[in-house]
C-alpha cells in the first residue's frame, strides 16, 4: 500500500519512509519482505517517535517538506477505506461483534480525502492548502501534560525490564504507562501483542489479555468508541 | 532516556532528548527555554534541573538502579516544527538518518505488525 503511493509520488520529489513500532524487529520482517519497499523502511523498537513527534496509535504519519520542517503533525494516516467498517451487520451476528463493527462505522470515513490531500501536497508543495504552517503544526499536534510524559518513562522503564529478561517488571510498568495515557494506543498494543501472541506466530492483534492486564483491544476498542481511535486528519 | 546518573554529557543528551545546551537555554528545534543550572561547571547537564523546567518526567527504577527521562510537556506534543534528527535502523540494523532525506518531501508513516 505505502509502496505503491512511494512508487506514484516519487517522481514528484516525494518519499514515503515507513517506521515499525516493533519491539521485536523479526515480527515486522514478513510484512517488509512481502511490501518489498523501495523507500526506507525502518524500524523503532523503542517507540522513540511516540516522544519524538507524538505518534499515538498506527497508522499514524506526519508530513515533513523539503527544509526538514513538518507542515501536517502526526495525524492518522489510512489511505485505504477500512475493511471492518465496509462489513454489513447481520443479526446472525454476536452482540459482541455487532457492537465493535458498529464502532468501526463510527470511525470517519477519512481515508480517500487523506490520501488525495497528499497527492496535492506532491504536486503542489508550500501552496497545497493542507501544508501547514509551523504555528499550525503546533498547535494541532496533540496536548501533552506531564502524565504523558511519565508514562514515557515508565514505557521505557518496561522495554528495560523486558529486554534483560524480567518480563513481570515489564509489566508493571507497562500497567503504569497505560494507566498515565490510555490514548497511547502503541503502548497497549505493543505490551498486549506480547501476551497473545504464541511462541512463533505472527503477532496477535485481538489481543485478548484478560489474564494479565484485565482488558481486550476490543474492550477498549468500545469503551474509547470509533469516532476517538485515533487522531483523525482534519483536512 | 535511559539514565544510571543524573549528570550526563551534554551530546549524549542532545542526541537522545533533541534538547541542546546553549548560551540562551535549553533549545530544540527553533524553541529555547532559559534554565538556571542546566550545566554543570564541568559542562555536563544536571538532569534533575532540566526535568523539572521542562515538565520532563524524571521515573526512578530503584531496583534496577536506573531511571527514564520522559519528554518535554505542559504543552503540545510538538514544540516546534524543525523535525529533529531521527536515526533508525532498518530491519537488517543498517541505520538510517532522517535527515538524507533533505530536499524531497517525506511522508513519514509509523506502523506495527501488531
Amino acid at each position: 500500500m505505502w509502496q505503491a503511493l512511494h512508487e506514484e509520488l516519487e517522481p514528484l520529489g516525494l518519499s514515503v519512509v515507513t517506521i515499525a513500532l516493533d519491539l521485536d524487529p523479526e515480527k515486522a520482517r514478513p510484512w517488509i519482505a512481502a511490501a518489498a519497499p523501495t523507500h526506507p523502511s525502518l524500524i523503532d523498537s523503542d517507540h522513540r517517535v511516540d516522544e519524538q513527534l507524538g505518534i499515538s496509535n498506527v497508522p499514524m504519519a506526519v508530513w515533513i517538506d523539503e527544509n526538514g520542517t513538518l507542515v501536517r503533525p502526526p495525524e492518522g494516516a489510512s489511505i485505504q477505506p477500512s475493511p471492518f467498517a465496509a462489513i454489513e451487520i447481520t443479526d446472525e451476528m454476536s452482540e459482541r461483534t455487532r457492537t465493535v463493527l458498529g464502532e468501526f462505522k463510527q470511525m470517519p470515513a477519512t481515508a480517500e480525502a487523506y490520501r488525495a490531500a497528499i497527492v496535492d501536497w506532491a504536486n503542489r508543495g508550500a501552496d497545497s492548502r493542507y501544508a501547514l504552517s509551523p504555528t499550525e503544526v503546533i498547535e494541532r499536534s496533540q496536548p501533552r501534560p506531564i502524565e504523558h510524559s511519565r508514562a514515557a518513562a515508565c514505557f521505557e522503564l518496561g522495554l528495560a525490564a523486558e529486554r534483560r529478561g524480567d518480563h513481570d517488571a515489564a509489566i508493571g510498568w507497562w500497567k503504569q504507562a497505560h494507566a498515565l495515557f490510555p490514548g497511547n494506543w502503541t503502548y497497549k498494543r505493543q505490551a498486549w501483542t506480547i501476551e497473545s501472541t504464541p511462541d512463533g506466530a505472527d503477532s496477535d492483534k485481538a489481543q485478548e489479555v484478560q489474564d494479565v492486564y484485565g482488558t481486550s483491544w476490543s474492550d477498549e476498542f468500545v469503551a474509547t468508541g470509533g469516532a476517538n481511535y485515533t487522531v483523525f486528519p482534519q483536512l | 532516556m535511559l539514565l544510571t546518573t543524573l549528570d550526563v554529557r551534554a551530546d549524549e543528551f542532545e542526541a537522545a532528548t533533541g534538547w541542546a545546551a546553549k548560551p540562551e537555554g535549553m533549545c530544540k528545534g527553533d524553541a529555547c527555554v532559559p534554565v538556571p543550572g542546566a550545566v554543570n561547571a564541568k559542562g555536563t547537564i544536571d538532569v534533575s534541573s532540566v526535568a523539572e523546567r521542562l515538565g520532563m518526567a524524571l521515573v526512578a527504577d530503584e531496583a534496577a538502579g536506573a531511571w527514564a527521562l520522559g519528554p518535554e510537556s505542559g504543552g503540545q506534543a510538538l514544540t516546534t516544527a524543525v523535525v529533529p534528527e531521527i536515526e533508525l535502523p532498518d530491519v537488517d540494523g543498517n541505520p538510517f538518518k532522517l535527515s538524507a532525506m533533505h530536499g524531497r518531501k517525506v511522508l513519514l508513516v509509523a506502523w506495527a505488525s501488531w
